[in-house]
């Protein structure tokens, strides 16, 4: 999920307890800062510091100024044979490839296991938006292909965007079937997403602000793992017991608005009724059904049914490269 | 008569307030804050300003700077603080011939963002804000700590992206982030200088942070033109806007969410409101974030003022608020429908009045140099506050320019110059404020 939502799930999750809503009342604002630092934590350990110590094997750094798909799927196929000769963990390391101030250059990695391939193929220059600029899509050569030296097994999605600010990092893991595992992000997700070190912060925090703040630590941090289970990539939820990321529901992508949007918002009706049910003297009475009706039910139906109304008919929106366009391409294929 | 004065203050504010919007560095704040002064001053004098008068004049005022104000910001790279998170994206517009579609796309959500508090806002307002307000009263302190902690946490880097690992790449990605932090610290410092030991004349203490703002915000984008050199490319008058209903809806939910929360509670701005929008919205569509931003700005300027005037409410938010209240006290249903008449008037009239304005600011940095342009954006801006503020209003605005230029030398964000009014307005009301100060050596 995005930080935003992470974030206010912190807050409203230390909201449920009622010595934060007393603690504010009485002028601390502790407690709900806690919620907040803790529901976000996970990710800026690992995107604000773990990302720039993690060791790569092999680092892929495009030359902007002749973009050739060809040595990406190459040094892929080698980080492969790496793993599967040398039986080990092989980390790689892509770089985006930066043409101007607010212009990149798109492309995409498809592994493909049944052929026993890796496709790179070169897409358009984008903004830092991500949206493509209008013919700017390279004429030679846009795809490179390499051959894989064994089977692998994808544990992400089948295809990778590569395109603005920092690339990405995969490992490739040998099992004893002779097969390799592609993981996606491998410094991503691991001990900052445990919920054992969850309850480490909350140790710590209970020796340094209270068992309060002990109880509410943990929390916070594990309703952020918790959510980002509802994805494809997973966590390590017991690290340092495994060292194995556990598969996500695959319900959702970290950046669907719906359930972004649903999310803060069922947050900010949970934050509004904790206030209200610990209020010493509140004036008006309310249920716990009008809060979630005419605060969630009613507008979210409504704006729900006027989504629907302005975009029934209409294709889903594609984002920057269509997966099912790519499935399909003749020149992937 | 009375409804043909409350139709011609509204349009004659807001024809005034559009026109005005266009100049850089002018705020709609400081307009009102001078004919706030003229009016006590005719009053003082034994005749009486009739309510329906001034006050859809204000409202006027308001919608037409809220929706205009993206023309300075787009097209001369001039922004206030509310207008920050609409500068990059419509810079992008502007450099690749698109200016006016930018500054279009910004003003369809203004309309949006006046639909949504005069069709939604408003009828829901007098039912539900009390409970609301009754329910957030003691917790105010809280949600600017955790606004603080979310800007602060919610900056992420932009370097480090290429070699190998280790301490350079961290250092690497750890410059703009640092820069950020650095920016909010020392604006927060400056806050508490400018609070505590404001300089400016008592006769114009309104216009306090004014020159702050002024120099954190605008001046720092109109050095950075000038000095950049860039050459704006000629200008596409578009026919159309490549929008529809679902990309108008979404910048409503997002803009709507994010205003209206920065409306509502004390000191988070428009640039907060901005932001959070920004991060509410499909960072993907540029259409539906510059648009939100344009839902943004309105709500949270005109809802401000708007929730002065609804019902069994009587919350002072905003500058214009507190300013209006040193002249009249909100009396009822009557006062709120012409408040919701005057915003519905004036956001139509503002809207039309869009595509004239953007039009002639193109030709103007059309005809001439951008770089000359920018040099009299920043003439225009000195000008304003020295005539507003004086001598030492412009000292306020050259530090607050060093310091809002950090963010632009390091490319960290802009908006952590907020800390000027969030850290001692955070500190005050969680009770420590006075005893930081006592430290610094400002009481």
């Amino acid at each position: 999920m995005k930080g935003i939502s992470h974030f206010i799930t912190g807050v409203a999750a230390a909201s449920c307890f009622p010595w934060t809503v007393a603690a504010a009342q009485a002028g601390s604002p502790l407690y709900f800062v806690l919620g907040a630092v803790f529901g976000l934590l996970p990710d800026t350990l690992d995107f604000k510091f773990y990302r720039f110590f993690y060791k790569h094997d092999l680092y892929v750094q495009p030359d902007p100024a002749n973009p050739d798909p060809q040595p990406i799927a190459d040094a892929m196929a080698r980080g492969i044979e790496m793993a599967r000769t040398e039986a080990r963990d092989v980390r790689i390391k892509l770089s985006t490839i930066r043409l101007g101030a607010d212009y990149w250059q798109q492309y995409v990695i498809k592994f493909d296991p049944v052929a026993g391939e890796v496709r790179v193929k070169f897409g358009p220059c984008v903004n830092t938006g991500q949206v493509p600029v209008p013919g700017t899509i390279p004429k030679h050569p846009r795809i490179g292909v390499a051959r894989l030296a064994g089977p692998i097994d994808q544990t992400y999605d089948a295809v990778t965007s590569v395109d603005i600010f920092d690339g990405p990092s995969f490992s490739f893991e040998p099992d004893a079937q002779g097969r390799v595992a592609v993981h996606f992000l491998p410094w991503h997700r691991t001990w900052s997403h445990s919920l054992i070190t969850g309850a480490a912060l909350g140790l710590l925090g209970a020796a340094i602000w209270g068992w309060r703040a002990g109880l509410i630590i943990p929390v916070a941090f594990s309703a952020h793992v918790m959510e980002d289970q509802l994805g494809h990539m997973g966590s390590n939820l017991f690290w340092p017991i495994t060292r194995r990321r556990f598969s996500g529901l695959k319900r959702m992508h970290a950046t669907d608005a719906r359930p972004n949007f649903l999310t803060v918002w069922t947050c900010l009706l949970l934050i509004f009724w904790n206030l209200y049910r610990f209020a010493p003297n509140p004036l008006y009475h309310l249920s716990l059904w009008d809060v979630v009706f005419y605060g969630g039910v009613l507008p979210l139906g409504l704006f729900g049914l006027a989504s629907h109304l302005l975009t029934r008919g209409k294709a889903a929106e594609t984002v920057v490269i269509d997966v099912s366009k790519e499935e399909s391409d003749a020149m992937m294929a | 008569m009375s409804i043909l004065m409350v139709l011609a203050a509204t349009l004659v504010g807001t024809v005034l307030s559009s026109v005005l919007s266009v100049l850089p560095g002018l705020h709609a704040y400081n307009v009102l804050g001078l004919l706030i002064m003229l009016i006590l001053w005719v009053q003082s004098l034994g005749t009486a300003v009739p309510p329906d008068l001034y006050l859809p004049f204000m409202v006027g005022m308001i919608v037409g700077w809220a929706m205009l104000n993206t023309i300075p910001a787009v097209l001369l790279g001039a922004p206030d603080e509310s207008a920050l998170f609409t500068v990059l994206p419509g810079q992008k517009y502007l450099m690749t011939g698109r200016g006016y579609e930018g500054t279009l796309i910004t003003a369809v959500g203004g309309l949006a963002g006046v639909f949504f508090l005069v069709g939604i806002v408003g009828p829901c307002a007098p039912r539900v804000l009390p409970v609301l307000q009754d329910v957030m009263r003691p917790h105010m302190h809280w949600l600017l700590w955790v606004v603080i902690t979310y800007m602060v946490m919610a900056e992420w880097p932009k370097g480090g992206t290429t070699g190998r690992h280790g301490w350079a790449k961290f250092f690497d990605a750890w410059t703009s982030l640092g820069a950020g932090l650095a920016t909010f610290l020392l604006s927060g410092l400056f806050g508490f200088i400018i609070l505590y030991r404001p300089v400016v004349s008592v006769d114009v203490a309104f216009q306090n942070i004014m020159p702050a703002f002024v120099g954190l915000f605008a001046l720092p984008w109109c050095l950075l033109n000038i000095f950049s050199a860039a050459q704006i490319p000629k200008q596409f008058i578009a026919r159309t806007l490549d929008i529809d209903g679902d990309v108008i809806l979404r910048s409503v939910g997002a803009g709507g969410l994010g205003g209206g929360f920065a409306a509502f509670f004390p000191v988070i701005t428009g640039g907060i409101g901005g932001m959070l929008a920004g991060h509410a919205t499909a960072q993907r569509d540029e259409r539906v974030f510059i648009m939100s931003q344009g839902v943004s700005k309105m709500v949270y300027y005109v809802g401000a003022f708007l929730f002065l005037f609804v019902p069994g409410m009587n919350l002072t938010r905003g500058g214009a608020a507190w300013m209006v209240q040193a002249l009249y006290n909100p009396t009822g249903y009557g006062d709120y429908y012409m408040i919701l008449g005057s915003i519905a008037i004036a956001g139509g009239v503002s809207f039309l009045m869009m595509p004239l304005l953007a039009r002639a600011t193109i030709a103007l940095i059309g005809r001439f140099n951008y770089r000359h342009v920018s040099t009299v954006a920043l003439a225009i801006i000195v000008a304003l506050v020295f005539a507003v503020v004086g001598w030492s209003g412009l000292f306020v605005m050259v530090v607050g320019a060093g310091i809002g230029l950090i963010p632009v030398l390091f490319g960290s964000r802009r908006l952590n110059c907020l800390g000027v009014l969030l850290l001692p307005i955070a500190c005050n009301m969680s009770g420590f404020g006075t005893t930081i100060a006592q430290r610094l050596g400002l009481l």
